[in-house]
């Protein structure tokens, strides 16, 4: 961008003021308006400082999409005031979460973190979801609207009453995830409507989303439609002020009449899903020589077997099994590690990992301070109490 | 049972050269299972008919070519040939290309069709007197068993079954039938189109700024909300607290 070139004997003729032998100037005359915004290089380095340290560092990578969102409804004065309300909306942005048994994924509170972008003005996030959610006021919902619950599987239904929320309610974004379940809900909603769908977003601003298409070779680019559906860890989760969560009435749904006569889930089998898939992950380290008590106890928990590189390496699991860098990285939403002290290699392989349980003889390995729950003691121990316990349960 | 396959204009991720959809020849293959050859018709509507003429050789006996200028809307041409060809089942591919790729296609035709749709069927078997037993792939390897009434449309899921083959015999066999058909031209879009530039996923909470270790440290380590801690517990104690833990998560199935 070029500026444009300044004329100064131009500009000092305007400040002269006229009358009097010698040449007088004001510099109170207006002054020629720039279009460009003044930048102030000082709180420009006061928003790059790094936290902490003792030594001033300053962070010139990360600027742009990827901060938590801060809350801009609230002003600084009020920073005592622990919830964020917004009273009287100028629009509504909806957030339809997956949330698969009422528990929210790391894509629902993305979802919620880019509603707050586009809410940015004055706007509210609305969370269409069905009753019995965890805390959706933490992750930023400022409204709530309860669809009803639909018993069995019936999807027509689900984006019957997505539909008629969001034309009801006369919603100005709404976005869904990119899941088989969100997306399918996504398309459903968007045929109903016969508004266009921006599948799959990888970058969303309040002006601009993006997506790929015709196989990755063209971004698709415009200003945010109605209805969008965002990939998984594209904008960060919402990380303001907790939320009100206010209820919002929604309209009866209209009973509808489904073709689906019956549905039933078929879990899948922990033995033979792959190890990228399993949703429970039980895995064993240099701390357990005992195999067939391993294998009996994955076997008990219905988890999928996993291994570390050293039983791995050792023969004693299949290489299939080995989780980390060089092996599988999961995707597990739970990982039991025994006898894992946690190499930074293995620990890359569950970063996905939600939640993570740990038992180890040594109190200061890593997967003790990466995990939710950390025992200290012999996993040969620990083994066999458990499956003790899980026979004994009813 | 009369299944029409839809087939895209598909394009090599590598080369960009024509050919057809993988997930839309396993939906062929699909089809042939459940009804044998005869049975099935492919239709596709485009200004070349070049990636699903490859699907003659998967083993598609018929293919219904409707010739559209480049950006017309197929939607209309598509709901008028599929109403007089009157099919039991249509199977499409999850996400077809040549169009905006967004997979929003099959759901508009079964809206205009006024047919139920279901998406990701994995496999199908036929019911009793006019259903359709379907098992759709969950995500985690689960499945979902679906019993449905025809007529229906279906989108297909890569975990199906793998394709048949190609054979040049079924190639040569195969016959097209080729119908112009009426200019539709599709709404105008706002979008902007560039070539793509892949953008930075999200970090799991990557520390602003941190040195590479501490970067490292953040990725493996951040995750952790604030853990617990039971040093030298009893067996038994130990089993009962990660038993529990695991039953608030909610992974621990009952057993049944």
């Amino acid at each position: 961008m070029s500026r444009l070139r300044r004329d100064p004997r131009a500009e000092r003729e305007a400040m002269r003021i006229a009358g009097g032998a010698r040449p007088r100037f004001s510099r109170e005359a207006s002054l020629p308006v720039s279009a460009r915004p003044r930048r102030d290089p000082r709180a420009e380095i006061e928003a790059l400082l790094v936290p902490g340290g003792t030594r001033p560092r300053l962070d010139r990578l990360s600027r742009g999409g990827v901060r938590p969102v801060r809350d801009e409804a609230t002003s600084p004065s009020e920073s005592t005031v622990q919830t964020r309300i917004v009273t009287e909306p100028a629009f509504l942005v909806a957030v339809v979460p997956d949330a698969p048994g009422g528990r929210l994924t790391p894509l629902d509170r993305q979802l919620f973190g880019a509603a707050h972008l586009l809410a940015a003005g004055g706007g509210a996030v609305l969370a269409l979801a069905e009753p019995g959610h965890d805390d959706l006021a933490g992750v930023g919902a400022d409204r709530v609207g309860p669809l009803a619950a639909v018993a069995d599987y019936d999807p027509e239904a689900r984006a019957a009453a997505v539909a008629q929320a969001l034309e009801s309610l006369n919603i100005r974004h709404a976005l869904f995830a990119e899941t088989a379940e969100g997306g399918d809900l996504a398309r459903r909603v968007a045929a109903r409507l016969g508004e266009p769908l921006f599948a799959g977003a990888e970058s969303l601003t309040p002006k601009l989303v993006t997506r790929p298409a015709r196989g990755r070779r063209v971004e698709q680019r415009r200003a945010p439609p109605r209805l969008v559906s965002l990939v998984a860890d594209s904008v960060a989760p919402y990380g303001g002020a907790s939320c009100e969560a206010r209820a919002v009435e929604l309209p009866a749904p209209v009973p509808t009449t489904g073709a689906i006569l019956s549905a039933e889930i078929i879990l899948a089998d922990p033995a033979t899903v792959p190890l990228g898939e399993a949703e429970f992950v039980v895995s064993a380290g240099n701390g357990v020589s005992d195999i067939p008590s391993f294998l009996d106890l994955a076997r008990a928990l219905r988890a999928t077997p996993g291994a570390s590189r050293m039983l791995c390496d050792a023969g004693l699991m299949p290489r299939a099994a080995q989780v980390g860098a060089s092996g599988t990285v999961l995707g597990a939403t739970c990982y039991l590690a025994l006898g894992i002290a946690g190499a930074p290699q293995h620990l890359q392989g569950i970063t996905g990992c939600e939640h993570v349980v740990a038992v180890n003889t040594d109190l200061h390995a890593a997967m003790v301070e990466r995990a939710g729950l950390a025992i200290i003691a012999d996993a040969h121990a620990v083994m066999p109490a458990l499956i003790a316990a899980l026979e004994d349960e009813p | 049972m009369k299944i029409v396959v839809l087939f895209s204009a598909g394009r090599h991720p590598a080369s960009g050269a024509p050919c057809p959809v993988p997930v839309e020849l396993q939906a062929l293959r699909l089809a042939r299972d459940l009804a044998g050859a005869d049975e099935v018709i492919g239709l596709h509507a485009g200004p070349v008919d070049g990636a699903p003429l490859d699907a003659l050789g998967h083993g598609l006996g018929r293919l219904i070519h409707l010739r559209m200028a480049q950006g017309d809307d197929p939607l209309p041409a598509l709901a008028q040939v599929l109403e007089e060809l009157a099919p039991d089942l249509i199977l499409a591919g999850r996400i077809g290309q040549g169009g905006e790729d967004g997979g929003l296609l099959p759901y508009a035709l079964a809206r205009r069709l006024g047919r139920p749709i279901l998406a990701d069927a994995a496999s199908l078997g036929a019911g009793d007197d006019g259903t359709l037993t379907v098992e759709q792939a969950l995500p985690r390897g689960a499945r979902r068993r679906v019993v449905l009434r025809l007529p229906a449309l279906l989108t297909v899921h890569p975990a199906a079954a793998p394709a048949l083959p190609f054979t040049f015999a079924a190639a040569r066999r195969g016959t097209v039938e080729r119908r112009d058909i009426a200019p539709a031209p599709a709404a105008a879009s706002e979008m902007e189109e560039r070539a793509y530039r892949p953008r930075p996923k999200l970090i799991a909470r990557a520390a602003p700024g941190a040195s590479a270790a501490e970067r490292l440290k953040a990725a493996t380590q951040a995750a952790s909300s604030g853990g617990r801690l039971l040093v030298d517990p009893a067996p038994e104690e130990a089993a009962r607290e990660i038993l529990a833990h695991l039953r608030g998560i909610g992974v621990l199935r009952r057993r049944g």
